[in-house]
């Protein structure tokens, strides 16, 4: 029974429509016309923004790993790489094995960003920094530098291209107080020091000398040559902008320390030479090459930097970024 | 105008809407014929196997369509839009079929597209480059001069045949010149190296003296960036036979 009101109550809907259209001609006409146009924009519009169907490997693809591509490109250089031969002559065998290896990479890699490993692992860190870097500086290495350029750098930075000096000394020292010699005040051993370097630059024997007032080898410096670097880890700093001064034969005026007044005996001396240009030109010009790419990588971290939203926590001390 | 329609009869009026609504269809039945054309050459060009692209008439002439603009706006601003190359940046001529690294063919040209040369990327062609002799101060430059004369012999121009015979002991010589550790005994070059072929007279930075005895002065270093992630597998695939098809015309 209650489908029949509806049947009637339908079909009075078509007839009031069939109505309006016959009411305005035109309407039979245009209305249909526009829905037409209307199905069509839809249909042209859905077919060019069709959603990709991830059940199928686009083209120039080997294969797709969690959906993340291998190129083909990449796939048949790999095979060619590890059989030594064209890829055209590769054998399936061959083939199934680079790609099995390569979908295995992949997922590892895959693996190795879910589980952040640039965040917990210290060689992927330096292996991702490496590789950007090189992209950074790829451009400073392709400008190599005239030899006006390379002198320039020679000149700037000649301690790098000295040859490194080397000294034989002795390092007397009048203790001054601790066990070594209780009563020697400061003053004493100065006035004593003082009168010893007085009679030694008088041309008298170290041996003499250091028996009579009391002078001690430190023990600080090395028996026979010793390169500056070696002295000046021994010496301490401050003896040894001493020493570098001293020339063949010179000694040292009185240098107070901590453990008393030191003279220094400069037996040999060979002071840092620089090298000529010509003999270290491969070095220069390697290290310029390095300082160029140095240059390019801090530029490239200033752009990074520039661009990056930095948040420092309280009390965090601000590393003089721009 | 719609003045005009509206006093036409209404019969009138009918038609030229109809008119209008299939010319409009037809129109959008065109247009989609035409990127679905579109959308399947791009996938064929890029399924169909390297070698046998370029003896397919229909995608190298879609591949040049597409590849054209795409030279003009990424390459020739260093390989020129002639594509005759450029020798001051020593941008090489791609349409004399000799090629530094590999064979040549479409697989090795779009592999240079995606990944460059030493442009930094480990996919990159960057086994080495030339080192520079004369900068870091391995050859004198009387060596290297004799070395510019034995190329020019090797290239069959005009030498000093003295000079020559000096520049062919540097050459050998492991201590100085070592050339041809990367070159070759028989100075044809090594494209795994993109050392270059010194007996064709084919040079990328200028083959006269003096642009020899910089090459070896300073060096050669080169470089070409790759576009993997900037252009589209298929505009990579369309310049790489486009790049191939201006060298075998």
């Amino acid at each position: 029974m209650s489908a029949v009101p509806k049947f009637n109550s339908l079909s009075r809907g078509w007839r009031q429509i069939a109505a309006a259209l016959t009411a305005r001609p035109q309407r039979a006409v245009l209305l249909p016309t526009l829905a037409a146009l209307i199905g069509a924009a839809l249909a042209g519009f859905g077919m060019l923004h069709a959603a990709p169907d991830l059940t199928i490997v686009p083209p120039g693809y080997a294969a797709l790993v969690n959906n993340k591509g291998i190129l083909l490109s990449d796939f048949q250089a790999q095979t060619a790489a590890l059989t030594g031969k064209p890829f055209a002559q590769t054998t399936r065998a061959e083939r199934d094995k680079t790609l099995r290896d390569m979908i295995d990479e992949e997922l590892l890699v895959q693996r190795g960003m879910a589980l952040d490993l640039p965040e917990t692992t210290t060689e992927v860190r330096d292996v991702i920094t490496a590789a950007v870097n090189a992209q950074i500086d790829a451009g400073a290495r392709g400008q190599p530098p005239t030899d006006t350029q390379l002198e320039e750098f020679y000149q700037a930075h000649r301690a790098a291209y000295s040859t490194p000096g080397s000294m034989t000394l002795r390092d007397l020292v009048l203790h001054v107080g601790g066990y070594q010699d209780i009563d020697q005040s400061t003053a004493q051993a100065e006035t004593d020091a003082a009168e010893a370097i007085y009679q030694l630059r008088s041309g008298a024997a170290v041996d003499q000398v250091m028996q009579h007032f009391g002078l001690v080898d430190s023990g600080r410096a090395d028996s026979g040559e010793a390169l500056d670097f070696a002295a000046k880890l021994h010496l301490g700093a401050k003896l040894y902008q001493v020493a570098e001064t001293l020339t063949d034969g010179q000694i040292s005026d009185p240098v107070p320390d901590s453990d008393g007044v030191h003279v220094l005996v400069m037996e040999r001396r060979n002071p840092p030479r620089l090298a000529d240009f010509g003999s270290v030109r491969a070095k220069v010009y390697s290290d310029y090459m390095d300082a160029a790419a140095k240059r390019a990588q801090e530029a490239g971290l200033k752009l990074l930097r520039r661009d990056a939203q930095i948040l420092l926590a309280p009390g965090m001390p601000a590393p003089g970024m721009p | 105008m719609l003045t005009r329609i509206k006093s036409l009869g209404f019969q009138r009026r009918t038609q030229l809407l109809t008119l209008a609504a299939l010319l409009t269809v037809a129109a959008a039945a065109a247009l989609a014929g035409v990127h679905v054309r579109h959308e399947h050459l791009l996938a064929r060009l890029l399924t169909t196997d390297t070698e046998a692209v370029v003896k397919d008439r229909e995608l190298t002439a879609f591949a040049k369509e597409i590849a054209k603009p795409l030279f003009a706006a990424n390459c020739a601003r260093c390989h020129g839009s002639d594509m005759t190359g450029n020798s001051a940046i020593g941008a090489p001529n791609l349409t004399d079929g000799v090629w530094l690294f590999d064979s040549g063919d479409v697989f090795d040209i779009e592999r240079t597209i995606l990944y460059g040369i030493r442009s930094g990327a480990s996919k990159s062609h960057n086994v080495t480059d030339m080192p520079a002799f004369g900068s870091t101060g391995r050859l004198s430059a009387s060596e290297i001069r004799n070395l510019v004369q034995y190329i020019d012999q090797l290239s069959r121009r005009p030498h000093q045949a003295q000079a020559a015979i000096e520049g062919r002991a540097v050459y050998f010589d492991v201590a100085k010149g070592n050339c041809d550790d990367c070159h070759g005994y028989s100075a044809r070059g090594n494209s795994n190296y993109g050392a270059p072929n010194l007996t064709q007279n084919v040079w990328n930075s200028g083959g006269d003296d003096q642009s020899l005895y910089a090459a070896i002065y300073y060096g050669e270093h080169h470089i070409m960036p790759g576009f993997f992630g900037t252009l589209s597998l298929e505009q990579i695939r369309a310049l790489a036979v486009y790049v191939y098809m201006a060298s075998h015309p």
